[in-house]
């Protein structure tokens, strides 16, 4: 049987996934519309085992579909979907051409580790320490990557071209103002890259089969897959050239033993055999052996459905922490506002993986990916920065896009009722009161009139807070002219809040002047 | 009439005719006694129309825009919000400005605002990106610090410098096309306060005397023609609005080459006397233009 087609089936698909998914993230102009987001990222896999526990819906089809032909097909997804293992075939594609000596060899699986690593992942993530999953999930390593280093880069050629442009007056493009980053944010995504480029150079996939979370909940499925790499003894002739371009360390091609739990189905194996000895098959066909020893079911319910149980108690636990006391802490020492449809600041950090892709969507480019501000369980989390931008009273790109779920859904109309936060007015600084001038600028931005002016001295007029129709967009505080502090700030809300809808009266109001008063 | 006398003004008359026809200017010199007006106010119809009637009894858009030259036209593009908000100008109003321009000659005709919400909204959901593109106009964006340039205004008393966008600085003639609103800080944006748009640093201006910063920066630059859209009228909750509860609808417009005039008449449309609005004050002795309306030739139109 002809097979050899299989492998470029697979470089095909693989780079078709890893250049879409790039400039997904890249998204340099913000027009990649919604939908092809959410299809695209809704395929990967941990964030998707993690929204499905909140939100069903469309994207849901994407983790069905990912089990569904792991079933059928073992670990297509590592060597096809996932945008980090396409990375790392590049990278390992690159070094064959540099030293065309070097060869992999077969290692014995260190189930223990890679299993107990991962539950333990899980077991942190429901008990809030979130962040130590989000280090080691393929998707959002890679995502970080390229929204924080590939990205500003992008945006640097960009903004080159587009002022070349410029000066012929060509306005073709135009340019992006690079955002507010966090330069431990910058490092650490690099320093992971890193990481994951030097054991891919030296040692194939050995994040995927030792560290990878979907690596490990994949390789249990891809065990009973019904389609495997097997061995036709009929026709190999023990030469070994499988083991030698396994990149996952998978083939003993002296026993003709294959793990099925590490092996992700690249191909390169059925590719490179002489004689056809390698075959793509359900293993019935074939006279071999396959071993199924290992409690591999009950192995997944634990490692994959209990954590998310926990996720969900943990979830409803500390659902009740009270809102925090307004205080002039807030404009020493930030805090972090957690986006629209993110519920609560526990939900939100509880869930999201840091895969920035929120960030890099983010049309007016509030969210930011912080450091610290969530705290150690939840590093490289985005926020709302004011001081860069505000939230679009308008938008909800984030909300459908999230891949996690820490953004849930909304509407444009449920979006504008939400409260992540509400202003705070320091009227001692404010220009009203500081320089008896008019200023009005943050009144002059809120799109719900949450801020409005009532008579202070004379003709001027001075911002009144009416919080129940505060939505903490931010744009107050954005647009609040005062140095070195803003004379108006937005405190989060732990828990998102409904605010009240602004009174709509729809009646046709007609005043064409009879006569012009002049 | 001696003879002499009527010779020497006869040849002046001639000499003068002959040198307006050698200049292109025969139009405006035939029609001077029709169309000096200080000021034109249209109303009762739709803002294209009303824009055509108006631009008619000023003398046609030749006067302004000579052949070859870039045009500018700025209208207020300020919100994410529909035309139906009136928070940006109205987008017919803007097309057939554009229109206008490359019927008298325009080179280019440029489309620009610094907006305060995220400007690619700003300008697809006002409706004026496709309406301009429509016309033929380049829509160019201003939402980058790089697109400004220092400029210096040596009348301004508390706005001595500020950065403007390039393209408005190498034009050759600039519209300023604001909307008639209500406005927190400036009682009512209309002319002078659409030429905000104009520049990088708006916090300055907050921060800084909002209305002596606007009258500053009205000596810095005389738009060639202000046209003020008043078709529908935001009377509450300005700048931004809060719904079309905010707005009624007046079916008005303004034209006029003295900013302080056409803000003046623009404010008594809304209601309001020229002395309620302090920047209109400062203006007037800064002597920028005239507040005194009643005292200018104004060609009233009803479409």
């Amino acid at each position: 049987m002809k097979l050899k087609y299989l492998k470029k089936i697979r470089v095909a698909v693989s780079l078709f996934f890893f250049i879409i998914i790039t400039s997904l993230l890249i998204n340099p102009q913000k027009n990649i519309p919604q939908d092809i987001i959410i299809f695209f990222t809704s395929l990967q896999l941990v964030p998707s085992i993690l929204k499905i526990l909140f939100y069903i819906g469309l994207s849901s089809l994407g983790l069905i579909f990912v089990l569904l032909i792991s079933v059928f097909f073992g670990r297509v997804y590592c060597s096809s979907i996932c945008p980090l293992g396409t990375f790392q075939d590049i990278i390992i594609y690159i070094r064959r051409k540099i030293n065309k000596r070097k060869k992999f060899l077969y290692q014995k699986p260190n189930y223990i580790f890679h299993y107990t690593f991962t539950f333990s992942l899980f077991i942190l993530a429901l008990l809030g320490f979130v962040s130590i999953l989000n280090i080691f999930e393929p998707y959002s390593i890679y995502s970080r990557f390229v929204v924080n280093i590939i990205e500003p880069g992008f945006i640097l050629i960009n903004n080159f071209t587009s002022s070349v442009l410029e000066s012929m007056s060509i306005y073709y493009l135009f340019n992006i103002p690079i955002r507010n980053t966090d330069i431990f944010v910058v490092l650490i995504s690099f320093s992971f890259l890193f990481l994951i480029f030097y054991m891919s150079y030296f040692h194939g996939r050995l994040f995927c089969n030792s560290f990878c979370p979907a690596g490990a909940i994949l390789g249990i499925i891809s065990r009973i897959s019904i389609f495997k790499i097997v061995i036709d003894e009929n026709n190999c002739t023990e030469c070994g050239a499988c083991e030698k371009v396994c990149k996952a360390n998978c083939i003993e091609s002296e026993t003709k033993n294959i793990n099925y739990a590490a092996c992700i189905a690249c191909f390169n194996c059925i590719k490179v055999c002489p004689t056809d000895g390698v075959v793509y098959n359900r293993p019935k066909y074939i006279n071999i052996q396959v071993n199924l020893s290992e409690p591999s079911r009950r192995n997944f319910l634990k490692r994959a459905i209990l954590p998310a149980i926990g996720v969900f108690l943990i979830e409803n636990n500390q659902g009740e922490k009270n809102q925090l006391e307004k205080s002039n802490y807030f404009r020493v020492k930030k805090q972090p506002i957690s986006p629209p449809g993110s519920q609560s600041i526990t939900h939100f950090s509880n869930l999201c993986t840091a895969c920035h892709l929120c960030v890099s969507a983010c049309p007016t480019q509030v969210l930011y990916p912080t450091f610290f501000e969530y705290g150690i369980s939840g590093l490289f989390q985005p926020s709302m920065n004011y001081t860069a931008s505000y939230c679009n009273y308008d938008c909800t790109i984030c909300t459908h896009i999230c891949p996690t779920g820490a953004i849930l859904p909304q509407s444009v109309e449920s979006k504008k009722l939400i409260q992540i936060g509400r202003a705070e007015f320091y009227k001692d600084d404010c220009v009203v009161v500081a320089k008896e001038k008019e200023c009005a600028a943050c009144s002059e931005h809120c799109p719900t009139k949450a801020v409005y002016m009532i008579p202070y001295k004379g003709k001027l007029k001075i911002p009144e807070l009416n919080n129940d129709l505060c939505v903490g967009c931010g744009a107050c505080e954005h647009a609040c002219p005062t140095t070195p502090r803003k004379a108006i700030y937005i405190i989060p809300n732990q828990i998102h809040q409904k605010s009240k809808k602004p009174e709509i009266k729809k009646q046709e109001k007609i005043e064409i002047p009879e006569e012009f008063p002049f | 009439m001696k003879r002499r006398d009527f010779l020497k003004s006869a040849y002046k008359a001639s000499a003068l005719v002959g040198a307006g026809m050698v200049l292109g200017n025969f139009d405006s010199l035939l029609f001077s006694q029709n169309t000096d007006y200080d000021l034109v106010a249209v109303k009762g119809g739709e803002p294209d129309v009303m824009f055509d009637k108006a631009i008619e009894a000023l003398g046609g858009m030749k006067k302004f825009v000579k052949k070859g030259q870039k045009v500018v036209v700025k209208p207020n593009i300020g919100w994410d919000t529909a035309p139906e908000r009136a928070a940006n100008t109205n987008p017919k109003l803007v097309g057939r400005i554009v229109e206008h321009c490359y019927n008298a000659g325009a080179r280019e005709v440029y489309v620009v605002d610094h907006t305060c919400d995220e400007w690619q909204r700003c300008y697809k959901n006002s409706g004026i990106e496709k309406a301009a593109k429509d016309a033929k106009a380049k829509v160019v964006p201003a939402n980058s610090e790089s697109y400004y340039q220092e400029v210096s205004i040596p009348q301004g008393k508390v706005l001595k410098n500020t950065k403007e966008h390039e393209v408005i600085l190498s034009s050759d003639v600039f519209i300023n096309v604001p909307v008639l609103k209500n406005h927190g800080g400036a009682t009512l944006t209309i002319a002078m306060k659409n030429l905000m748009g104009n520049v990088w640093d708006r916090r300055y201006w907050h921060r800084n005397d909002l209305h002596q910063c606007i009258a500053d920066f009205a000596t810095y630059r005389k738009p060639t023609l202000n046209i003020v859209d008043a078709y529908l009228v935001m009377k509450t909750n300005g700048p931004r609005g809060v719904s079309t509860d905010d707005v009624v609808l007046m079916k008005s417009q303004l034209l006029s080459t003295d900013i302080v005039a056409v803000d003046s008449a623009a404010a008594k449309l809304f209601g309001l006397k020229p002395e309620d609005i302090r920047y209109l004050n400062i203006a007037t002795e800064m002597k920028i233009g005239r507040k005194d309306i009643e005292n200018l030739n104004i060609k009233r139109i009803t479409v």
